[in-house]
């Protein structure tokens, strides 16, 4: 290898920003880019679902009855001769797209308030989070059984519903982030630059809290997925012929025995999900960690 | 992959293995031991109230916690003694009078009397018990005028205590079926100083029903209510029966998710199930010797349209909604053969009696009547919410008929699952437009699916009334001279009825059970009826292979 010329080093100098620099780390680490290659995989698969699916979702083929993979039918057909493959890919749609808009809208809601009331402590932090607590405190399953009741049933409400009772741990543990970033050096002087508020919780305190926030956030998305299930179950969630990961898990549960099928296959594909989630959360964190070695 | 699924499989059978060879005795074993029946339930009650409720799981508990002037006998059907010793029928069928067995006792050692059956027989039928069975008594004299608040004085319906042990019914018509209705838990006699303790007489779901305050006359007593979990029974000492009375108690699980439901009974942790997953049913029919037992039973599967709502106020498209369904390929498809496809409100040979047939599946006659209402191939439709209570067998019956509906008429059913109590609550006010529901008969007669659906019936729940229909049912029936006028009378109403189609019949019920080889004394009947003091365990049949 040849010795490094000048303009190299001088580039190298140059800096980068801290996403480029995070990317690059990522790259490197091969479980993290596994699980992003799958969920963009799904979320794709999930995208063209009405185009490439084999089968019509809702057509059934009493008949046929609940029969093993086949030629026909890759992953089997539930109890009502309904192609299994099919109903993953649309039971995907909803159960992705719950997990990622219901953790959008909490990690929104979450993150600005916890971050507005560790900086600016006092009344204010006092006042927004009792907010939190007395919201905690309300039994979540009654609140958005309520908000379904008063709004009726509605996918989109429903992601709403979920992500308005997931924010408040967000909002808390950014809160204690900020906490602890604000007696530092570079915000006092960032303060002192006079820079406004908004900028600085925006530039400085944010990225900083990135890494427990994207933990968390991996975490939540199965959650949001499994609530989603229950909601379903108790009949506020999706209704029949709509499907999703979790509804089909837990039928597939009950018949298990019988038709080992339709238990399998779902779970597998739920699995990988949350499997890829958490291996690209933790790679995330490692990649985003400002404070690790910078090499 | 493979290596995967094998390791999950392991996972799952050593799980299931822990399960089965735990270290703990189990529940059938230690029940056939002490003598305590443990009893797969259904639904956790409503209440225990019983002039207030109206469901299966209920009537099961309160059959074991009380009694009425006579029971059944569970492999005849025939009445026998209850609280009443014996019953002289008046020669023109108009006054029964019931002598009540001197020994009859409340459980906490009062003595019973005639005097406690007028007052729970006017408890009853006030208007403001809102008691949904009250019609039951309507045969009584003056009864339904009391019970709609045509005259306010009860010392005008006909019954009237003698003396302390002699109850005096008078009757409006005679009515064959009346000494049956006595073991139904509306007619049953309740302690009054109990309820009067708790509340007014009327107010429905006072604490009079909880563990610590409930008086019955059964041969058994509320021993412990859990929540969900259970309700357990003992024998009681007072019963006057109570040296034929053979379990020392029963315990009664609320088992609403029937897949667990039969994991409990296939790990021994119940003696019956209330029924059995479709998907089980090919599996225990291949079994030697099998604990499934499946018996023709008194009794229609049916979804309520409430015919005061838009699009179901045509009855163009309640007559095309019913005419789309197949129910033969639902029977044999989902349903595993195991019921009878239904085509009217009367379960077929009720007593020899055969309902009329006004329609049969016929998709191309559907669609014209449904064009005809304005929604040609579904175009226009409004859309159509279908309510029942959550249960996997009534899902599976509903997901495979709303696609019959979107095939035959392209139209759109959307589904909602309710929990019991909710679900019962939404079909009493009628705030649905088309419900499951299933009616049980409580006495073997076409009436008591007849008249279901008269103007004022508790449970007609469809808003349909028809004067002529009532006129035939309450008026034209009883006074028919011949049993085979009486039947004409009710087919030509049934046919009324049907024509109307103020219900879709789906299948007729069979009763499914799971029964362990040591219950003795529980035979399968067209009311799947359960008589508790009949029933004893077998030590000695401890294996289910």
């Amino acid at each position: 290898m040849a010795t490094p010329k000048i303009n190299d080093v001088a580039q190298a100098e140059q800096g980068t920003s801290l996403w480029r620099d995070a990317w690059l780390r990522l790259r490197r680490n091969r479980l993290a880019v596994l699980g992003l290659t799958v969920l963009l995989l799904f979320i794709f698969i999930a995208a063209v679902t009405p185009w490439i699916a084999p089968y019509d979702y809702a057509q059934q083929d009493l008949e046929l009855g609940a029969a093993p993979p086949s030629a026909a039918h890759w992953l089997g057909t539930d109890i009502f001769g309904r192609d299994l493959l099919t109903q993953i890919m649309f039971g995907g749609r909803i159960s992705l797209a719950v997990g990622f808009i219901a953790t959008a809208v909490a990690l929104l809601i979450g993150v600005t308030w916890g971050a507005i009331a560790g900086y600016m402590g006092g009344r204010v932090d006092a006042v927004m989070m009792r907010l939190v607590d007395i919201i905690y405190a309300l039994p979540f399953m009654i609140f958005i059984v309520l908000l379904m009741v008063v709004f009726g049933r509605n996918m989109l409400l429903l992601f709403l519903a979920i992500g308005a009772v997931e924010w408040l741990t967000m909002a808390r543990i950014m809160r204690s982030q900020v906490q602890s970033l604000r007696q530092q050096e570079f915000v006092e002087a960032a303060i002192s630059l006079g820079l406004p508020t908004a900028a600085i919780i925006r530039r400085h305190l944010i990225p900083n809290a990135l890494g427990p926030i994207i933990v968390y956030t991996t975490l939540t998305i199965p959650s949001v997925m499994l609530l989603e299930a229950f909601l379903s179950f108790l009949g506020l969630g999706v209704q029949p012929p709509e499907t999703s990961w979790g509804l089909l898990i837990s039928y597939g549960a009950e018949s298990m025995e019988e038709y080992p099928w339709l238990l399998l296959f779902p779970g597998l594909a739920l699995t990988l999900t949350l499997f890829s989630l958490n291996f690209l959360g933790d790679g995330l964190r490692d990649a985003l960690d400002v404070r690790g070695a910078k090499d | 992959m493979r290596f995967g699924v094998l390791k999950f499989l392991c996972l799952v059978l050593t799980f299931l293995a822990l399960l089965a060879c735990g270290a703990r005795e189990s529940n059938v074993v230690q029940g056939n031991r002490d003598g305590i029946l443990h009893f797969g339930n259904g639904a956790e009650p409503q209440g225990l109230d019983p002039h207030v409720v109206t469901g299966i799981p209920e009537s099961l508990i309160i059959n074991a916690l009380f009694e009425g002037l006579t029971v059944k006998n569970p492999h005849t059907l025939e009445s026998e003694p209850g609280v009443a010793q014996r019953w002289d029928i008046s020669d023109d069928g108009l006054t029964i009078t019931f002598h009540l067995n001197p020994e009859a006792k409340w459980s906490n050692g009062d003595p019973m009397n005639a005097e406690d059956y007028v007052w729970s027989w006017r408890r009853a039928l006030n208007p403001a018990m809102g008691n949904q069975y009250g019609y039951m008594l309507y045969p009584l004299k003056n009864a339904e005028e009391f019970a709609t608040g045509k005259i306010q004085d009860f010392s005008d319906v006909g019954v009237k205590a003698v003396d302390e042990h002699t109850l005096q019914v008078k009757l409006n018509t005679p009515t064959p079926y009346f000494i049956q209705l006595m073991d139904h838990h509306s007619t049953f006699a309740l302690h009054r100083p109990t309820i009067e303790k708790h509340g007014k007489a009327t107010d429905r779901f006072t604490p009079w029903t909880r563990v610590e305050n409930i008086v019955s006359n059964g041969a058994f007593r509320l021993k412990d209510w859990q929540l969900n979990r259970r309700l357990s029974v003992e024998k009681s000492d007072t019963y006057w029966d109570r040296d034929r009375v053979q379990l020392n108690g029963i315990v009664f699980y609320p088992t609403e998710n029937i897949a667990s439901e039969e994991r409990m009974f296939r790990v021994e942790q119940l003696h019956y199930t209330q029924t059995i997953p479709l998907e089980k049913i090919p599996v225990y029919r291949a079994m030697k010797d099998s604990p499934y037992a499946n018996a023709p039973y008194l009794g229609t599967y049916y979804y309520l349209l409430n015919i005061n709502e838009p699009p179901l106020d045509d009855v163009r498209v309640r007559q095309a909604l019913s005419m789309a369904l197949d129910r033969e390929r639902l029977n044999n498809t989902v349903l595993h053969k195991s019921n009878v496809p239904a085509y009217s409100i009367t379960p077929p040979g009720t007593l020899g009696y055969q309902p009329p047939k006004v329609f049969d599946h016929n998709i191309e006659a559907a669609r014209e009547l449904l064009a005809e209402a304005g929604y040609p191939n579904g175009k226009g439709w409004p859309g159509l919410e279908l309510t029942y209570n959550t249960s996997e067998s009534h899902l599976k019956i509903a997901v495979a008929l709303q696609q019959m509906w979107k095939d035959a008429l392209n139209i759109d059913i959307t589904l909602t699952n309710q929990e019991w109590k909710v679900y019962l609550d939404s079909v009493d006010q009628m705030d649905f437009q088309m419900a499951r529901r299933g009616w049980i008969g409580d006495y073997v007669d076409p009436n008591n699916f007849l008249d279901l659906f008269l103007c004022d019936g508790g449970n007609n729940s469809t808003g349909f009334c028809d004067p002529d229909y009532d006129d035939m049912i309450q008026r034209q029936a009883p006074q028919a001279n011949s049993r085979a006028e009486r039947y004409a009378i009710f087919h030509q109403a049934e046919t009324r009825l049907m024509e109307q189609m103020p219900i879709i019949p789906i299948y007729t019920y069979t009763s499914n059970h799971l029964i362990h080889p040591s219950v003795q004394g529980l035979p399968p009947n067209l009311m799947d009826y359960v008589n508790f003091r009949y029933i004893w365990l077998d030590k000695n049949q401890e294996v289910v292979e």
